[in-house]
């Protein structure tokens, strides 16, 4: 295989010629989308479970969720391929970490170790938008977000993937409520979280082509993580 | 004593009949000639005290350190042959760095330990990637610190072996400040009254006078963290203890 | 791996993996935990830019959006540096973060300016940090900002031509006084009492220059580094958000203001009124 790159990259090197400059297609873009909300005690995080390729649709039943431990889920969406390959490897260091240092991993080192997993590939990146939801010490809803190489901010509530630019506008409306003047509406509950997911999918299945057929949710609180199935549009 | 081993304690890839590796334990018995160091974690904190032989007046004692910072919430006492120690003590800190790298927490004590644990025990390793010393390394290193499960400390020997412990005594005075050790110790001791009983067995086991230039004393607690005492503050609590 | 062995493959020849079985990939993974954290995998096409990343499907180009778009400034006055910076990330046309944390704490006498590529910048200083501290533990003093600098560009130096993207500031405080240095992804690093990076740096620019005097009060220092990047926010669609205010001084940096960029507007705007 690297062979055989070697060469592909040794060809486009010599080649003059400007018209003929061969791509290299190491990826695919499989849409998905994913959202997460933090509150005081719980942090809940959707994704749809389509997986398209262009206008076709190849599943309506992929999840991008993965449960890493109590406390932290994973959201993963874009290239399903390096998707699969970053979440079992995430798997895997995670076992190192339990064995290395005899106790489970928080949800802030699960952050920064993506963050690290992530630009490790700084030059042939994961082509993915990531989140991590979780509970940090305090039991405080975190949620993180990365792009592809790895920078990662923590936010009180997030959308990314394909209708992440139409959830996120959302989101920022009833939640960031910036610039806006009406009164500060009560604290969030992990309920009303769930509505503005739930809302937040449906409306986004409305317009984008690559959102639809199951809203998967996990909630996590203290007790530990709960999952919900929620349905969307199909077409 | 040593008579019989002869035949099986050249190289450390061989076991004696009897199941043992006599250059492992003749590191283990390196560490006895070394200065006493030791340690006490109390529910405040943890304590380091060493002694530091001046062998002579032309010596300059500030040279000889016997006490290291591995990090922020992290201590650690090495008794043996320093220079092994140095390598030992870098990597702790080169580990507990990458642990902060990679996951943004500290690294708990043990970590550090067992990571350290890890370079100890690759002596003789022909197939390791030619960073392993071909003997043990002659140092017992007191590992002391402060992280989420509170004051810890571990001991850690020659052959990679570690445990953790409430108070350890290591080096030439080991085996009376130990048995010192497990009479004051109880796990109510508060840190100035460990100080106290650290002093007080130090000097009872130093050949020489105790003053404040050979001793080395760190605290490590989990509101300051790692912090070494200056020599007015080891005068002043020498001055404690009774003569 | 055999096989590998056999052709005498280069270790990170094929992507970073050696193999795609999982044993293999959890070795290359176990090696994130050892030094070799600063020892990025480079790909065969790393240093060919005429190879394109293409989705295997449609064919169209892949743009991995990488967070960018930036105004940050740091000069020096009679009373140490100011260190002022915008707070937002753009990828393409969307506004990916309003929040970012452009000033990055290095430690208490170092900070790090962040403008190009996001994950480069944080995680090139985090790597620094790490450096940093190494050297603090190994020789009992603090590392001075040459050094630390010189660290920085050693590294950028390595990786030139690669593609990282990265024009940052390196501010501290040592026996030498302030120091202000400012380095980039084709590892250059120089010496100054100026400088700005990012698209919003011409008209953040345009305010110091005019403005700057040796002998400003610290209060005037801080007023021009808030006014000049808050002019920038204005001008500049890539640069907004919260304008960040940091002073390094000789007991090391202190966080000055975070303001909203909307507060400032209406702030000067009131100001001009009068």
């Amino acid at each position: 295989m690297f062979k055989e790159m070697q060469s592909l990259a040794n060809a486009q090197m010599t080649d003059a010629s400007p018209h003929k400059v061969a791509g290299f297609y190491p990826y695919a873009d499989n849409g998905g989308t994913l959202a997460a909300i933090a509150g005081d005690g719980f942090v809940v995080i959707g994704g749809d479970t389509r997986l398209t390729t262009g206008y076709q649709i190849y599943s309506r039943e992929a999840s991008k969720l993965t449960k890493l431990t109590d406390k932290t889920i994973i959201g993963s969406c874009g290239c399903w391929c390096d998707s699969l390959t970053f979440t079992k490897g995430l798997h895997i260091r995670l076992q190192y970490y339990l064995y290395e240092n005899n106790k489970p991993i928080s949800t802030n080192a699960t952050a920064q170790l993506v963050s690290n997993m992530l630009y490790q590939k700084r030059f042939f990146p994961y082509y993915v938008s990531t989140i991590v939801a979780g509970l940090d010490a305090d039991n405080q809803g975190a949620v993180y977000s990365y792009d592809p190489v790895g920078s990662t901010e923590r936010h009180r509530y997030r959308a990314q993937g394909t209708a992440g630019s139409l959830i996120q506008p959302f989101l920022d409306c009833v939640l960031g409520r910036g610039n806006q003047t009406a009164p500060e509406p009560e604290k969030l509950t992990k309920e009303q979280a769930m509505i503005y997911l739930k809302d937040a999918f449906m409306s986004a299945a409305e317009r984008e082509i690559g959102c639809g057929d199951f809203l998967q949710i996990m909630i996590v609180t203290p007790q530990g993580v709960e999952e919900e199935r929620f349905k969307l549009r199909k077409d | 004593m040593f008579l019989t081993r002869s035949e099986y304690d050249r190289g450390v890839n061989t076991f004696s009949p009897e199941g043992r590796l006599f250059q492992v334990e003749y590191a283990i018995e390196a560490i006895k000639l070394g200065t006493t160091a030791i340690g006490i974690a109390t529910l405040e904190g943890v304590i380091l005290a060493v002694e530091k032989r001046v062998t002579s007046p032309l010596m300059e004692p500030a040279t000889t350190e016997k006490i290291a910072e591995i990090d922020a919430h992290i201590g650690c006492a090495c008794s043996g042959l320093m220079a092994d120690s140095r390598t030992l003590v870098d990597r702790a800190r080169v580990e507990a760095q990458n642990h902060w790298f990679l996951y943004n927490e500290n690294m708990s004590v043990e970590s550090v330990t067992q990571s350290v644990s890890n370079l100890a025990i690759q002596f003789g390793d022909s197939d390791s990637d030619g960073n392993a010393m071909s003997r043990p390394f002659g140092v017992a290193i007191l590992f002391a610190g402060c992280d989420e499960d509170g004051p810890q400390l571990f001991y850690m020997d020659p052959s990679g072996t570690y445990v953790q412990c409430d108070a350890k005594a290591i080096g030439s005075g080991c085996e009376g400040a130990q048995q010192a050790l497990q009479e004051a110790y109880s796990k109510s001791l508060s840190l100035t009254a460990a100080l106290k009983v650290l002093l007080t067995i130090l000097k009872q086991v130093m050949e020489e006078k105790l003053n404040s230039s050979n001793v080395e004393v760190a605290i490590i607690t989990p509101a300051a963290g790692y912090r070494m005492l200056s020599k007015e503050e080891i005068e002043n609590a020498i001055k404690e203890i009774p003569a | 791996m055999a096989l590998q062995e056999l052709l005498q493959l280069e270790k990170h020849a094929s992507f970073g993996l050696k193999s795609v079985d999982d044993v293999e990939l959890s070795e290359e993974i176990e090696e994130l935990n050892s030094e070799k954290l600063t020892q990025l995998p480079i790909t065969p096409f790393t240093m060919n830019k005429n190879v394109q990343l293409r989705d295997s499907n449609t064919g169209r180009h892949i743009h991995i959006n990488m967070e960018k778009g930036t105004t940050t400034l740091a000069f020096k006055y009679q009373g140490g540096v100011v260190i002022a910076v915008d707070s937002r990330a753009t990828g393409g046309d969307f506004i990916f973060s309003g929040s970012v944390k452009k000033i990055i704490e290095i430690n208490k006498y170092l900070l790090g300016t962040m403008a190009g590529g996001a994950a480069d910048c944080s995680y090139w200083h985090r790597s620094l940090t790490v450096r940093c501290r190494m050297y603090e533990l190994r020789n009992k003093e603090r590392i001075s900002v040459a050094a630390a600098s010189k660290l920085l560009a050693n590294i950028l130096y390595n990786y030139k031509g690669m593609g990282l993207s990265m024009g940052t500031m390196i501010i501290g405080w040592d026996k030498r006084g302030p120091g202000l240095y400012y380095v980039d992804d084709s590892g250059s690093r120089y010496s100054g009492d100026l400088f700005s990076a990012g698209s919003g740096s011409p008209f953040a620019f345009g305010v110091v220059d005019t403005h700057w005097k040796y002998d400003m009060t610290d209060e005037e220092a801080y007023e021009l580094g808030r006014r000049a990047v808050y002019q920038a926010t204005y001008r500049d669609a890539a640069s907004g958000g919260i304008v960040r205010v940091y002073g390094m001084k000789p007991t090391g940096w202190v966080k000055i203001s975070e303001q909203d960029c909307k507060v400032l507007h209406y702030k000067y705007a009131d100001e001009k009124m009068v």
